[in-house]
């Protein structure tokens, strides 16, 4: 059944998206520590451990690092088991199977020697592991971030950063007609599926597809102008304006003190 | 081709983003000249669609599958400056919302994929399809060999992102801090995986929706001819660009240049002597980029920076003596001369 | 409101529209509405209807003729005046077919009070009717919802809230209850009615014919040559089988009779005889 897979596969990893996103939005509005923060504060406090996990240089550190964004996600209602796999699936996963083979090719002193033939070597196992809990802590401060912020809320801390207010209306904007574009090609793969009985060729399939995307970036431009006359037809004049509504309480200034003696715990270990 | 945070050191983050910036200030300023109040709807809906498009599994003959970046494909219908913004809006919000591709290495990946890639691309369409009419079959071409050789140089340049970390950013033993595998490891995984299956996968979704594009939709496609000036000068930056991208290519190759020695050098090949001559004027000029290094700067990325400094030194002085020459030939009346008015 | 004439609320002289291409899609239009009628736009597929009511928004403009609003002329040159531009979209209000086009913002609290913010209302007054519109829908538990989020029915009570935020003296509605079970039809029925009531004007397109006797003091029929081809009172036509079959207003039923096939056009209120 070969074209079957390749129907199956879009489908369920566009319904997987358009889940995902369902399921962040719930979190987003629990009462959690961090759900609790001003949105500016925890973009740019995550931006400088994201920093700091990039300037570590001890294995340890960046265990400890993990440990704590557990912490924090246990203390913003996120349950264990999904943020785990909402950060493991995948990447740093992906990342280990990269690292595998530094484990032996990396010019160093002997470590561990397997069979007695192949050998492990000290700079080897810390460089896979410095690989490893770089791209896991990273990831992890990032898919903390979405999960406890409103999406509209990282826009107007963007825009306070000062980037271009045309770009953050060309994000939000985008972000919206994602779902809806998503959507229509879903139903398009799911469409064609239940009306397949044999398998297509892999040409029908590639054929199919460009036509599916043709016809969803036709509807795109129809949409981008339509959308531009109800934009108009409301005031729009070139630039969006907004209501701020960000004000910064005590929980805010003693997170950024936490966040800045913790960078600071982290850079004087570096020189140890 | 994303990069994940942590793969690539701070600095190598930093430059990238820095590299970045004026490619995405151009970009805003030109897509705004020509959509004017229409540019958020527009880039909105196209960087959706751009989204849904990276999300597509596409099956290859032999039964491999992969995704595209349709980089090329965005820059041919809507423009190259429109693409780079729009993959970059795509890109940041992998990045963001889903965690595919790093915040820090956010400059990288844009430069990669929003920034080389759809100029490239485009460059590369708009030679082979020259001005040919809408629904040539040489503008498919243009479009299928542009998308295909524009994801390459993007695996390429990921290469040489991830391949410099271990000579440059290593602990006092060895340990490599970040991407663990040199150039001699790193650029030919790029390359295969890209020469083989990504790149065919992009060059099927462009050549498949560009070809479709043609039959039904062919008032999309821009087919006015260039001027002609403008498509010279296209081909000499395009070519440049690439020169200059090129440029790290030299680190693997070990040895100097032949005739470009230096006295040390000289003294190891066996010369008992130094030519007189050669060391008298050795050091006579400071130059200020010793051995084509920024001081404090990775190798590369000081031998990439030196080939645009390079350029556009060059560049800049020819344009002085194209200036000072025509001003020599303005006729007496003030009419303007031929290169003012279309200057 | 200084400058807007209110007692003539849209005229049109000779109207015609083309689509790139010179296709056309109005021809000849002439009509003039004024101050608190409630007009029902109708026609079949094609008509022109969705155009029209683009034009008399100021979205887009006449290819030959003239189209005024409160008494101005309505084009490209005279949209370019700020203060004239202001003030008329904070007049007329346009609620397009399709939510996915009208919800373009975030959330449905940034949709109700884009409009408000654009016309450089005061933050105050833009937050007391970005409330009060929720309220007046029963939509205030959906304020922090993403329009991806929201049902169908949702979906239209947050188009409608979106542009009765502005304030308008006019509202024009492409086709308002398509798509709506017919509670809801209903209910957003008597919610027109009661907006209306405050001697406010409405130009609605519309398929369905009930709804024109429900609301509309006056219709105007289009044709599929795109032009007008009845402008009156509703009960002047909608009670002639006739007229509706030629101007495609109902499709003719046929059902047998063993037999024989009776044929007849596919009204309410219609009984025949065997």
């Amino acid at each position: 059944m070969k074209g079957e897979g390749f129907l199956t596969r879009n489908i369920s990893s566009f319904t997987h998206t358009l889940e995902s996103v369902i399921s962040t939005e719930d979190l987003c509005r629990a009462l959690g520590l961090l759900q609790g923060l001003d949105p500016r504060v925890k973009v740019a406090t995550f931006v400088l451990f994201i920093v700091m996990v990039g300037l570590a240089r001890s294995l340890s550190i960046l265990a400890i690092i993990f440990v704590l964004i557990l912490t924090l996600s246990f203390l913003s209602k996120v349950s264990l088991g999904f943020f785990l796999k909402r950060v493991l699936l995948f990447i740093p996963i992906f990342t280990a199977v990269i690292a595998l083979p530094a484990l032996l090719i990396t010019p160093g002193s002997p470590l561990v020697a397997i069979a007695g033939k192949i050998i492990i070597t000290e700079q080897g196992a810390r460089t896979a592991g410095l690989l490893f809990l770089r791209v896991t802590d990273s990831l992890s401060f990032g898919v903390l971030l979405i999960l406890t912020t409103p999406w509209t809320k990282i826009l107007v801390a963007l825009r306070w950063f000062r980037i271009p207010p045309l770009l953050v209306d060309i994000l939000g904007m985008t972000y919206r007609y994602i779902f809806l574009l998503l959507h229509t090609a879903n139903s398009m793969f799911l469409a064609r599926r239940s009306r397949t009985i044999g398998s297509f060729s892999g040409g029908e399939n590639r054929r199919w597809l460009a036509r599916a995307l043709t016809t969803t970036m036709a509807k795109s431009q129809h949409l981008s102008e339509e959308v531009y006359l109800a934009m108009l037809s409301r005031g729009y004049q070139g630039e969006v304006r907004v209501l701020n509504a960000l004000s910064l309480k005590r929980r805010d200034f003693l997170w950024v003190a936490f966040a800045l003696i913790a960078a600071s715990i982290l850079l004087w270990s570096n020189h140890l | 081709m994303h990069i994940p945070d942590g793969y690539l050191s701070l600095a190598t983050a930093g430059t990238m983003y820095a590299v970045s910036a004026p490619f995405w200030y151009l970009a805003v300023s030109r897509v705004r000249k020509v959509l004017t109040n229409r540019t958020v709807p527009v880039l909105a809906l196209f960087a959706a669609f751009s989204f849904v498009l990276m999300m597509f599994n596409v099956p290859l003959p032999g039964g491999t599958t992969g995704h595209a970046v349709g980089g090329t494909l965005l820059a041919i219908v809507l423009g190259p400056w429109a693409a780079v913004l729009g993959i970059s809006v795509v890109l940041g919000i992998q990045a963001l919302f889903f965690g595919d591709g790093g915040l820090l290495t956010f400059g990288a990946n844009c430069f990669n994929m929003a920034i080389v890639l759809p100029l490239v691309g485009y460059f590369i369409y708009k030679v082979i399809a020259s001005n040919t009419e809408a629904t040539s079959p040489r503008r498919l071409m243009g479009a299928v060999v542009g998308s295909y050789v524009a994801i390459v140089v993007a695996s390429i340049l990921t290469g040489v992102e991830l391949g410099i970390q271990p000579t440059l950013f290593h602990a006092v033993d060895g340990t490599p801090l970040y991407a663990p595998y040199g150039l001699n490891v790193a650029l030919p995984a790029m390359l295969i995986g890209h020469l083989l299956i990504a790149g065919p996968v992009e060059a099927v979704v462009t050549g498949g929706v560009f070809a479709y594009l043609q039959r039904s939709h062919s008032s999309l496609i821009k087919a006015d001819a260039p001027k002609k000036k403008e498509g010279k000068l296209w081909l000499l930056w395009g070519a440049l660009g690439l020169a200059a991208l090129a440029t790290p290519l030299g680190l693997l190759a070990s040895g100097t240049a032949w005739g470009e020695w230096g006295v040390d050098e000289l003294q190891n090949m066996g010369l008992g002597f130094i030519p007189q001559g050669l060391q008298k004027f050795a050091g006579w000029w400071p130059a200020p980029l010793p051995d084509y290094g920024f001081p404090r700067m990775g190798a590369v990325i000081g031998y990439i920076l030196s080939a645009l400094v390079g350029i556009a030194v060059v560049v800049f002085l020819l344009w002085m003596l194209g200036r000072w020459l025509s001003r020599k030939n303005l006729p007496k009346q003030g009419v303007p001369s031929k290169e003012e008015s279309a200057g | 409101m200084s400058t807007l004439d209110t007692g003539h609320i849209f005229e049109a002289k000779n109207l015609n529209y083309n689509y790139p291409g010179d296709i056309a899609a109005l021809r000849q239009i002439n009509f003039t509405i004024g101050a608190g009628e409630l007009v029902a736009l109708v026609g079949a597929n094609g008509s022109g209807k969705s155009t029209l009511l683009k034009l008399l928004d100021g979205l887009i403009f006449p290819t030959g003729g003239e189209l005024l609003a409160f008494g101005q002329l309505l084009s490209e040159k005279t949209l370019k005046d700020r203060t004239f531009v202001a003030e008329f979209r904070r007049s007329v209000g346009l609620v397009f077919q399709d939510p996915d086009v009208q919800l373009f913002s975030s959330t449905v609290w940034d949709e109700v009070t884009f409009g408000p913010l654009q016309l450089g209302i005061s933050k105050d007054e833009v937050l007391s009717r970005g409330k009060e519109v929720l309220k007046l829908l029963n939509i205030a538990h959906l304020r922090e919802r993403p329009p991806y989020l929201l049902s169908g029915g949702e979906k239209k009570k947050v188009s409608l809230a979106s542009v009765l935020s502005l304030h308008p003296q006019v509202l024009l509605l492409d086709e308002p209850t398509t798509g709506l079970d017919p509670w809801s039809q209903g209910n957003l029925i008597d919610f027109l009615l009661q907006w209306a009531d405050k001697g406010k004007s409405m130009v609605f397109s519309t398929q369905d014919l009930d709804i024109v006797e429900e609301i509309a003091t006056r219709v105007i029929v289009m044709g599929t040559e795109h032009n007008i081809l009845a402008d009156g009172k509703p009960e002047e036509f909608l009670s002639d089988p006739d007229f509706l079959l030629r101007t495609n207003l109902v499709h003719e039923h046929s059902h047998r009779h063993r037999e024989l096939v009776h044929r007849h056009p596919h009204l309410h209120e219609y009984q025949h005889q065997h």
